[in-house]
């Protein structure tokens, strides 16, 4: 068995002292860039998901208050309809109210789990705690909306075969309340469907 | 300058017998079996079958809701004497509506085999997942705008004078509110679906 053996020359260590703390704050550099490299993106779409969340929460306050708002008094009286229109007159509004109010609560206790994902990109838990709860919202946040919708529509338009007059004719002003409620509640479920579709991108590996 | 320099000695191998006993490095590991796909696989398995139990329900509401016509055997002054669910536009969108999401659970059924044949695969699992969202939303905005006409059908509304047609026409308000409920049931298992896609997203 011939032996090979190497002469490995190793210059001589330099007389300036190393700053070994140079080499620390190039290696915490590193892990950091690195930690960013895998986790730039998430990050990007963590902070556009917090301005989301900024934005439905002004809009869901919006569509509650402007539903809560909603009322009407005719300078004159009919024989057959009040005149008098609010929304407490509808189950189906005040469901809305009180939904939409619950859901822009929600949307202000979620803002904390937002950031934590933003300063931590790569943290799975925060994030999917986020989908599941918002996946629970959209749910209500379209349950609220649709349900209203088809009141507003009837008041718009009535229903001949069932004999519902449509009371819009008489109260101009509440039907223009509640429907501008109900657009702005729909716009917000858009926002929720891309705040869940923006967790579900951050969750998935590479 | 001073040179330090070191001495390494390589042992030559020589022998073919220790040559030929090499190990291989990186045995090939099968991907379908990995411990990591395993729970995942087991998550696909378990979003195919509420796919299919999705796909009872929502069809299920299509059809009570299309087949509740009633017709009374006597008329009054004011209300029509048959009820159909093309009476009430929202009973017509939530037709329309739940064949709708019946079809779109029918097709996504292929993209549900292919993350159970590929637990890894991220793709078509995000797909089905911003799809189901859409499709959940659409859902449940269809059975909770009938739940709302479902309710005025059953109470009526005093404040607008809106009279209650449950009253009369029993059975087809029955049928609508079990099409409602049905399509409630959809709403639930899609949630799950959602939820479903996003825990077998994650990454370890």
């Amino acid at each position: 068995m011939a032996k090979e053996s190497t002469t490995i020359d190793v210059g001589e260590p330099s007389t300036v002292t190393k700053s070994s703390s140079h080499v620390a704050v190039d290696e915490k550099k590193k892990g950091f860039v690195a930690a960013a490299a895998g986790g730039g993106y998430k990050r990007g779409l963590t902070i556009f998901d917090f301005l989301l969340r900024l934005a439905a929460i002004g809009i869901t306050i919006g569509a509650s208050s402007v539903m809560f708002t909603a009322e009407e008094t005719l300078p004159f009286f009919t024989q057959f309809l009040q005149f008098q229109a609010g929304y407490d007159d509808f189950p189906t509004f005040q469901f809305f109210v009180i939904s939409i109010a619950i859901v822009a609560s929600y949307l202000v206790l979620s803002l904390p789990f937002s950031i934590v994902s933003i300063v931590r990109p790569l943290a799975v838990v925060p994030r999917l705690i986020l989908l599941i709860s918002d996946t629970v919202v959209l749910t209500l946040t379209t349950a609220a909306a649709a349900a209203a919708a088809a009141i507003v529509y009837l008041a718009h338009n009535g229903n001949a075969n069932t004999n519902w007059l449509p009371i819009c004719q008489q109260f101009g002003d509440f039907c223009q309340a509640t429907s501008t409620a109900v657009v702005a509640a729909s716009i917000s479920v858009v926002f929720f469907v891309l705040l869940i579709v923006i967790s579900a991108i951050a969750l998935k590996r590479h | 300058m001073k040179n330090e320099s070191t001495v390494i000695d390589v042992p030559a191998e020589s022998s073919s017998a220790m040559k030929g006993s090499a190990p291989l490095i990186g045995v090939a590991r099968d991907h379908t079996t990995n411990g990591s796909g395993g729970y995942k696989r087991g998550l696909s398995i378990f979003d195919f079958l509420l796919r299919l139990a999705a796909i009872i329900a929502a069809s299920v509401a299509a059809g009570t809701m299309f087949t509740s016509d009633e017709t009374l055997p006597f008329f009054t002054q004011f209300l029509q004497f048959e009820a159909g669910y093309d009476d009430l536009p929202t009973f017509q969108f939530f037709v329309i509506a739940m064949s709708m999401i019946s079809g779109y659970l029918l097709l996504s059924l292929p993209f549900s085999v292919v993350t159970i044949v590929r637990p890894l695969a991220t793709a078509p699992r995000l797909l089905l997942l911003v799809l189901d969202t859409a499709a959940m939303a659409f859902n449940m905005a269809a059975a909770s705008s009938a739940a709302a006409i479902g309710y005025l059908a059953h109470n009526g509304n005093q404040n607008t004078n809106w009279l209650p047609i449950c009253q009369q026409f029993g059975d087809f308000c029955q049928k609508t509110s079990g099409a409602v409920v049905s399509s409630f049931v959809s709403v639930v298992f899609f949630i799950m679906l959602v939820v479903l896609s996003g825990v077998a997203l994650k990454r370890h």
